[in-house]
């Protein structure tokens, strides 16, 4: 680039520093700032600047054409010009830093260089600051609040007043449970008049099992949740079954485990001591990332929502480069790699003879400890730097001891599938169903033969009955084999272990004779049956199956001397001991003393409670995430959670017996000055407003007209059923393009990420509540249970007790005056309309509706109410 | 009723902005005619980027990839030396040219994908020069031909992936080994504002890509929200869209005082909450969700169009009849201000039936004559509208086939160098632009990514695709592509 320096400038008040500066931060901080000094060359601050680098200065004060910065900045030759990567700076950059250089290369004295991102708040262990004292305030009755008020007082912000009783108890019942209050439930909290109803009714409300599957599935976004994928059969992404860690989230959950335990299993239930059947179901967090076509991709994928989900870390900014934000070098990236590089999946069976496609539990091991790490040059995975293998190991600059990976002596019950309870049932039960089967099949060729006499039949009956003779002593060698194990694997006795082993050996030995002989047996009478029909295909299968069977005999024979304790187990049996780098992440991430795992986990939960974050961006609490509007708040909850043993139900108490939590949304009711200071409601002076989540809008539909199937767990269902089935949302398919067509358009949770969720308002939803099959069937169910209730006559008085009922079901309150005069006349209207069906226009061909519409004109009007009250922007919201 | 008592549309968002954390007014804003440049709690940056020479887009894709030596790019030499293995022929440098390893990642090599066919195939149809430029066009395409002085041949496009996730990668410019990411089409819903309050503004029709290459994921918005998801539109005045109608029993007079009433009940809340943006964002959707059910059937209702304009889209001909339609529905949702009109041609459920590993000849006669009128009587028809200035008409497919014979009469997929073509919005026409090696196997000449494309549908839609930039969400150099200039009048 030709650059044309036109005489020197005197030095002007302003020097035009500060656009150079954020120039150099945009190109150049990254290898000459605080994190790298590349060439010993600093830019990050005035003096650094004039300093130069070790080969001298770099700017010559008002003689640009002689500055090496310029030229390194406008050089035509790829590997002089700077920045090495990315695209070289604009000629209105260049130009802004040569002006400033001809100018004199001026700065102000303070000039300060670029802190260090080690030292970021998030980075610092949370410290409990003195709860701010508030007077007698009454509504200080929580340290929560003792902290948005004096917040408040900081910025001159007037709180609004607490919401109606009406209003908090749906909110609070729509919070923990994801379903809005019956009218029994109203009314009885209504008429409680105890001091303590509210604390009672959260502490109820957290013990319903609905708890856990509203928070399940507040979780199963951050965790990223996702259902099998995959081209007809064939699984591609997440894996089968990972329904039984949706399961164990709900459970967990309703279990009150604590969220410290949660994270340890998810990462490594197998490597845990405790492990069981139940708690490996978590480790569906890792099993959700599987991608069958790349490797790379998978653990991408883990590593950055490993960082994102629990730290608030954006690890996954490193893989081609250091992190442009955040202390954690490109070569940190691949070290958190190492942590995950042995961990597979496996789909174990559950019942010993169920295909594990059908019938599994889809679980992480470690089954490639040795594999190497290798840090890709750039993030291209093409070029391994295979001269520097990484191990495990979390970025260095957080407070708290480093990893401390050791070897873990797995449990058996994690690497002998064969040893779990439902496995041993499974096994036994089918080997019992063979036994009776055989001896239904004996009893009736007996009578056959009995009878017919002739040669064929009783051949049948022969070898029917030496199967059966295998089946018994297949019964009996899966128990003693099932005894053999219990004794070695959980036994004290050596001694009783060893010949429970040799009795398990010689049973299994036997039993395999026999069983062979049998299958010899049935070859012989298949072939001379084939021999008969002299069909030459099936002849030489016939006469293969023999040959095989009698192979298999004369090695059962053969073998049949041996006397060693050896016994077939029951399920195949994997490594036994694990790397324990997962463990020791796991341990890493939930000790004491990692600042960022209690921060991220009450931001989430405040988030989902208010409506907003503490910090906004929730999956980045890093240099370059948003800064925390009440850090001491944010730090308080932090260090309570993780004092009280990362109990989340105790997180949740805390933050809904908050006066806080208990605010009317409605800003009209703050002073104008704090509407207009702070008309995003930063600081809490009021409640947000929410949109219910997808999944909230139609379980409410079902449950409001009286047909949500509650029943809780078990496999995914096609999302295709959505419509016309009750259960709640969440035990539906959620896969990438697998999804509810209705949850969707509501914003249900991407199955890529959602940290948080979207709320928009577009067409689509309207018309979703207004033509769907569910919605119009549910209105007139609904519709027809009240014709029950209230009464199916056209008066008056049923009309208003119709609309007394519908609101207070719908909406959770009763009709206020004018909604019942326009409501009433809408009855009367409509109804008019519908005795007059010959002026009127079908809509035609369509959907197709299970339930019709009512014969009579006034019922049909109150259907016709019903599905405009579940539309009613009241319904879809919550105060 | 439903329109009248509401503020002029300008007012109320204007009004329902103010102060607000505006992530439940996205959708609103973005279909007010109002440009966005960042994420939904932005506020829209003003008008477009650059001037607009385009208002829409019809974007035809073939799925299943087209053969370019037998439709774009004529190449002689492949009769010449039919039968001769390549290395043979005096072009065998195009075996060791170094795009034959970077320029493809293979996704799952096996028997059918990831080979060089070296035993040159004849071409399978004729070509003749077309129009006043002389472009040659082969003969299966009697009806395009005609309208050759209107379009941009490109003849030097790329493309990575040797399979069919290439249907993904098409729209939305990355290797499926990457993801899913946003789509040509979501980006242009998201950057642009909409002309029509009473449609949606991106559409697809015709069956989706299949799960295997991309499903609707070909046609989605991934990070930039679901309200820019393209909105499948079948050609059924009945059904046009999920939910378009209650279905049989109900009235239509029954339902609209239903929507009434409902606009009465939430106006009664809105006045308890004279502050709350989403509830008046919400009466306003409703109101649109009404005239969008009235309107979305409207378009795909033919009656209104003369019999000389059905027949010429095809419609009364079983061999054209379905895209005829479609190309039809498209006509006339540009003219009602749609600004994204996706349809796929030739989905089976699988790869695609353009997919011609055998019976090339057979199978591609037959899908070009599906086609081949429809376009034509689309072009011409915009063009006597006075439309097709301010349409962009594109044809597209994932990549090209190999010039070297694939069982005896096919064949394979092939990334290294292929055709599409785009007419109106302010290109040339009767321009081919680009070129591939003798063999057809290379692109070599003005070589072109698929973002290429994007980029030039942007620039004419007057959007600079570096300045739709999301925080958060990196995008890489080959994610924007370059607007090819060549071919802009």
């Amino acid at each position: 680039m030709l650059i044309l320096v036109t005489g020197s400038t005197s030095p002007a008040e302003d020097s035009g520093y500060d656009q150079v500066k954020s120039i150099l931060k945009a190109h150049c901080f990254r290898c000459h700032g605080v994190r790298k000094q590349e060439v010993d060359l600093r830019l990050d601050s005035g003096p650094a600047i004039l300093r130069g680098s070790g080969d001298g200065p770099v700017v010559k004060p008002g003689d640009a054409n002689n500055s090496r910065l310029l030229d390194r900045i406008t050089s035509r030759d790829k590997s002089e010009r700077m920045p090495p990567e990315g695209a070289a700076l604009t000629k209105t950059e260049i130009s802004t830093i040569l002006a400033w250089i001809q100018s004199g290369a001026t700065f102000p004295k303070n000039d300060q260089p670029e802190s260090n991102p080690a030292d970021h708040w998030a980075f610092r262990s949370p410290k409990r600051s003195a709860i701010p004292i508030h007077g007698t305030n009454p509504r200080v009755n929580n340290p929560i609040d003792a902290f948005l008020a004096a917040g408040h007082q900081r910025s001159g912000l007037q709180r609004v007043p607490q919401a109606d009783p009406t209003t908090l108890f749906r909110r609070v019942t729509l919070d923990l449970t994801g379903l809005p209050p019956t009218p029994r439930e109203l009314k009885a909290y209504l008429a409680d008049d105890r001091p303590d109803r509210w604390s009672r009714t959260v502490d109820r409300l957290l013990q319903s099992p609905r708890y856990g599957e509203r928070w399940g599935r507040h979780w199963m976004d951050v965790w990223r949740y996702s259902d099998w994928y995959g081209y007809q059969k064939q699984l591609r992404n997440s894996s089968r079954h990972i329904w039984r860690w949706r399961d164990w989230i709900i459970e967990s959950l309703n279990g009150d485990l604590p969220y410290d335990m949660m994270i340890q299993q998810m990462l490594a239930a197998d490597e845990l001591p405790d492990a069981t059947a139940e708690s490996l179901r978590a480790t569906g967090f890792l099993a959700r990332n599987f991608y069958l076509f790349n490797r790379n991709t998978w653990l991408d994928l883990t590593i950055e929502h490993t960082g994102k989900a629990f730290l608030g870390l954006t690890i996954n900014c490193a893989r081609c480069h250091d992190h442009m934000y955040d202390p954690v070098a490109q070569r940190d990236y691949y070290r958190f790699r190492a942590i995950f590089e042995p961990h597979k999946i496996r789909t174990d069976t559950i019942d010993g003879h169920t295909n594990a496609d059908q019938l599994g539990l889809s679980l992480a091991y470690d089954a490639e400890p040795k594999t190497k790490t290798y840090l890709f040059e750039r993030g291209n995975d093409k070029r391994p730097d295979k001269e520097h293998p990484l191990t495990a190991s979390i970025p260095s600059f957080l407070p708290g001891a480093p990893l401390r990976v050791e070897p873990v002596a797995l449990s058996p019950l994690v690497y002998y599938p064969g040893l779990r309870p439902s496995v041993r049932e499974g096994l036994r039960e089918s080997a019992r169903q063979l036994v009776t089967d055989r001896q239904r099949a004996v009893d009736s060729l007996a009578t056959a033969a009995g009878s017919a006499n002739d040669g064929i039949a009783s051949d049948s009956l022969r070898v029917a009955q030496k199967e059966l003779a295998a089946a018994k002593v297949e019964w009996d060698s899966l128990n003693a084999r099932i005894d053999a194990d219990s004794a070695r694997y959980f036994g004290q006795d050596e001694d009783a272990a060893k010949s429970a082993a040799s009795l398990a050996a010689a049973r299994d030995r036997q039993a395999r004779v026999i069983t062979a002989e049998a299958a010899v047996l049935r070859a012989e009478l298949v072939l001379a049956t084939a021999k008969s029909t002299k069909d030459k295909k099936k002849l030489s299968a016939a006469t293969k199956s023999l040959e095989s069977a009698r192979k298999s005999l004369a090695s059962a024979s053969a073998e049949a001397a041996n006397t060693s304790s050896n016994y077939r187990p029951l399920t195949k049996i994997f490594p036994s001991t694990s790397t324990g780098r997962r463990l020791a992440l796991a341990r890493w991430i939930t000790s004491t003393d990692n600042p960022l795992t209690s921060r991220v986990c009450v931001n989430h939960v405040w988030m989902r409670h208010f409506g907003s974050p503490l910090v906004p961006s929730v999956f980045d609490l890093g240099n370059n995430g948003r800064r925390s509007r009440l850090p001491e708040l944010l730090d308080w909850l932090a260090v309570e959670l993780v004092e009280r043993g990362w109990d989340l139900e105790h997180l949740h108490r805390l933050i809904l017996t908050s006066s806080a939590y208990r605010m009317s949304s409605n800003p009209s009711l703050a002073p104008a000055h704090t509407r207009n200071a702070d008309p995003d409601n930063l600081w809490l002076w009021r409640m947000n407003t929410r949109r219910l989540e997808s999944e909230l809008v139609r379980d409410s539909v079902l449950f409001v007209c009286g047909h949500l199937d509650d029943r809780m767990g078990g496999a995914e269902l096609a999302a295709g059923l959505g419509e016309t089935t009750a259960r709640r949302s969440l035990y539906y398919r959620h896969a990438p393009e697998k999804m509810m067509v209705f949850l969707d358009l509501f914003d249900a949770a991407s199955t890529h990420e959602c940290y948080r969720r979207d709320e928009t308002v577009v067409p689509q939803q309207a018309l979703a509540l207004v033509n769907s099959r569910l919605a119009i069937e549910q209105s007139r169910r609904l519709a027809r249970r009240l014709d029950r209730t209230v009464g199916a006559d056209d008066t008056v008085a049923t009309s208003q007790a119709f609309l007394d009922t519908a609101f207070l079901r719908i909406l959770g309150r009763s009709p206020r005056s004018e909604e019942r005069r326009v409501c009433l006349e809408f009855l009367n209207q409509q109804a008019r309309l519908l005795s007059r069906p010959d002026g009127l226009t079908r809509f035609g061909k369509g959907l197709k509706v299970a339930i019709p519409p009512a014969k009579r004109p006034h019922l049909r009007a109150r259907e016709n109410l019903l599905l405009v009250l579940l539309n009613h922007n009241e319904f879809l919201t919550i105060r | 009723m439903i329109r009248s008592p509401m503020t002029s549309r300008r007012d109320f968002l204007l009004d329902t902005t103010r102060g607000v954390g505006s992530v439940a007014l996205a959708a609103m804003l973005a279909d007010d005619g109002v440009l966005r440049t960042s994420a939904a709690d932005a506020v829209p940056a003003g008008l477009s980027h650059l001037a607009p020479r385009a208002k829409s887009v019809i974007w035809m894709f073939m799925v299943g990839g087209t053969s370019h030596m037998e439709t774009f790019d004529p190449k002689p030499a492949l009769t010449k030396y039919a039968g001769v293995s390549i290395d043979k022929t005096p072009f065998s440098d195009t075996l060791k040219n170094p795009f034959v390893d970077e320029n493809v990642r293979i996704v799952v090599p096996d028997d059918a994908n990831g080979h060089i066919w070296p035993k040159v195939y004849p071409l399978q149809v004729g070509y003749r020069k077309r129009g006043e430029s002389g472009i040659e066009i082969s003969d299966w395409w009697p009806h395009l031909g005609e309208h050759v002085d209107d379009i941009a041949v490109i003849r030097s496009m790329w493309t990575t992936d040797n399979n069919h996730g290439a249907q993904l990668q098409f729209h939305t410019g990355r290797h499926s080994l990457d993801g899913f990411f946003p789509t040509v089409g979501s980006w242009i819903h998201y950057g642009l504002g909409s002309l029509n309050d009473d449609l949606p503004q991106f559409v697809v029709m015709g069956t989706p890509i299949a799960d295997c290459c991309g499903g609707q994921g070909a046609h989605g918005a991934n990070y930039l929200g679901p309200e820019h998801n393209g909105v499948q539109l079948d050609v059924n005045p009945a059904r046009p869209l999920p939910f378009a109608t209650p279905g049989g029993a109900l009235y239509r007079e029954e339902q609209k005082g239903q929507f009434e009433l409902l606009d009465r009940l939430n106006r009664l809340t809105a006045k308890e909450h004279p502050d709350d943006a989403a509830l008046r964002a919400r009466i306003k959707s409703y109101q649109l969700a009404y005239r969008m059910q009235m309107a979305v059937p409207e378009v795909m209702q033919f009656s209104s169009e003369t019999k000389a304009v059905q027949s010429a889209f095809g419609l009364d001909n079983g061999v054209t009849r379905t895209f005829g339609q479609q190309c039809l529905a498209a006509r006339r949702m540009v003219e009602r201000g749609v600004r994204f009109v996706q349809i796929f041609h030739g989905s089976n459920g699988g790869a695609g039936r353009w997919d011609g590993h055998s019976n090339l000849q057979k199978g591609h006669a037959r899908l070009c004559q599906e086609t081949d009128q429809p376009i034509a009587a689309l072009i011409s028809d915009l063009k006597t509208r006075g439309l097709l200035d301010e349409t962009l008409v594109v044809w597209g497919t994932e990549f090209g086939r190999t010039p070297g014979a694939q069982n005896s009469n096919g064949r394979d997929h092939h990334p290294y160098g292929f055709s599409v073509w785009l007419a109106g919005g302010g290109l040339k026409g009767g321009i081919a632009h680009g070129a591939t090696d003798e063999l057809g196997f290379h692109a070599v000449e003005n070589r072109h990514y698929i973002t290429d494309v994007h980029a030039t549908v942007m620039q004419q839609l007057g959007l600079d695709a570096k300045r739709l930039e999301i925080p958060g969400r990196k995008r890489l150099e080959i994610d924007y592509g370059r607007p090819i200039d060549a071919i802009v009048a």
